[in-house]
């Protein structure tokens, strides 16, 4: 009769045989995929690295359409004035803020930050109060046409809420983000005008139809106009025009 | 279609009972006294009751083959070695397929802003 090695599992240990092979498997399998999932970070969206930047108080002109902005007037660092994202707690949308559309508004909450892109996270309703002596926001600039190729995130995981905030792994998350109306933004790997972060806004500058919001998580081109509401870049896209790439 | 698989479902649980019950013991003597394992097998029981059913009657009717002996081993020697190939190539496709944001095409100004 012919000994083979032969494993059993409740013995608690391997056959002298085996043993080296398995545990070279187990440790290259290890290697492998650390280096795997460091390659593969090499290739992650841009814009920066997305954090929690600490609790804000923010002033400024508050707008609800297509979504929550608040306009920062101009100041050293941002000649043009800063427009900044503002969602409520979790994955919803600051409540009734058509309430508060064109007022001057002061809003606390938590500061999430990706490059030049800032969400605001109004986590208490009572942190949004009317403010008075600011100035109203700039004319918005028009940029033009263009065809863009990115990813269509939320606004909130996308500044840095969560990480991976992009990507295939985010989508059910995104998914359930832009479904609690957090701001749509494109993200490209190419700047425009000196940004790689798009707001969304449906052709008619509204909010986004649920169809094209469903494409969260693939690389995708889209046709629209571009326009600069501060510092921040809003794309009306096409939905008629889309393709993934 | 849902209450067809409300109805296949509806089966399997019936089935995987009736098994786990009384089918095990008989067809498969090593699990006499064990019992902590048996809630395991019922999503695989209800996913798969016609083939259980089968395997029970052909089992039970003393029809059955003899228990398997070292072709199995053989077999499943050439299994992982066929898996060991085409597991890290379907890795490597997958990678290779997958949208890439560094082919993504350069923004294109379609138009220039109306004066």
């Amino acid at each position: 009769m012919t000994q083979e090695p032969f494993f059993i599992g409740w013995t608690n240990r391997l056959p002298p045989g085996m043993r080296l092979p398995v545990l070279g498997v187990a440790a290259g399998l290890v290697v492998v995929m650390l280096a795997l999932s460091v390659l593969l970070a090499q290739g992650a969206g841009g814009g920066g690295a997305g954090n929690w930047a600490g609790d804000a108080v923010l002033r400024g002109t508050f707008t609800a359409r297509p979504y929550p902005l608040l306009h920062l007037p101009p100041d050293a660092a941002h000649k043009q004035g800063h427009t900044v994202l503002l969602s409520a707690f979790g994955k919803a949308q600051i409540p009734d803020a058509a309430r508060h559309d064109g007022q001057a508004m002061q809003a606390a909450g938590a500061l999430i930050r990706r490059g030049d892109l800032d969400m605001l996270a109004v986590n208490d309703p009572a942190q949004l109060q009317p403010a008075e002596g600011i100035a109203p926001p700039l004319p918005p600039v028009k940029l033009g046409r263009w065809r863009l190729s990115g990813e269509i995130c939320d606004g909130k995981c996308a500044a840095g809420a969560m990480r991976p905030g992009s990507g295939l792994a985010h989508r059910a998350c995104a998914s359930l983000c832009l479904a609690g109306d957090i701001p749509p933004v494109l993200v490209s790997v190419e700047p425009v005008a000196g940004s790689v972060f798009f707001l969304l806004a449906g052709p008619d500058g509204g909010a986004v139809s649920p169809a094209l919001l469903r494409l969260t998580g693939v690389r995708l081109q889209l046709d629209g106009d571009l326009e600069r509401q501060g510092d921040l870049l809003v794309f009306r896209a096409d939905p008629a025009t889309v393709r993934v790439l | 279609m849902l209450l067809i698989v409300q109805i296949y479902a509806a089966c399997g649980v019936a089935a995987a009972g009736a098994f786990l019950l009384w089918g095990l013991d008989r067809t498969v003597p090593q699990a006499r006294g064990a019992y902590a394992f048996r809630p395991l097998l019922l999503p695989g029981l209800v996913l798969l009751w016609p083939l259980v059913l089968w395997r029970w009657a052909v089992l039970a009717s003393g029809r059955a083959a003899p228990p398997p002996g070292r072709h199995y081993r053989a077999t499943h020697r050439a299994v992982w070695t066929v898996l060991a190939v085409l597991l890290p190539a379907l890795l490597v496709a997958a990678l290779a397929l997958r949208q890439d944001a560094g082919r993504d095409p350069a923004p294109l100004q379609l138009s220039a802003p109306a004066p």
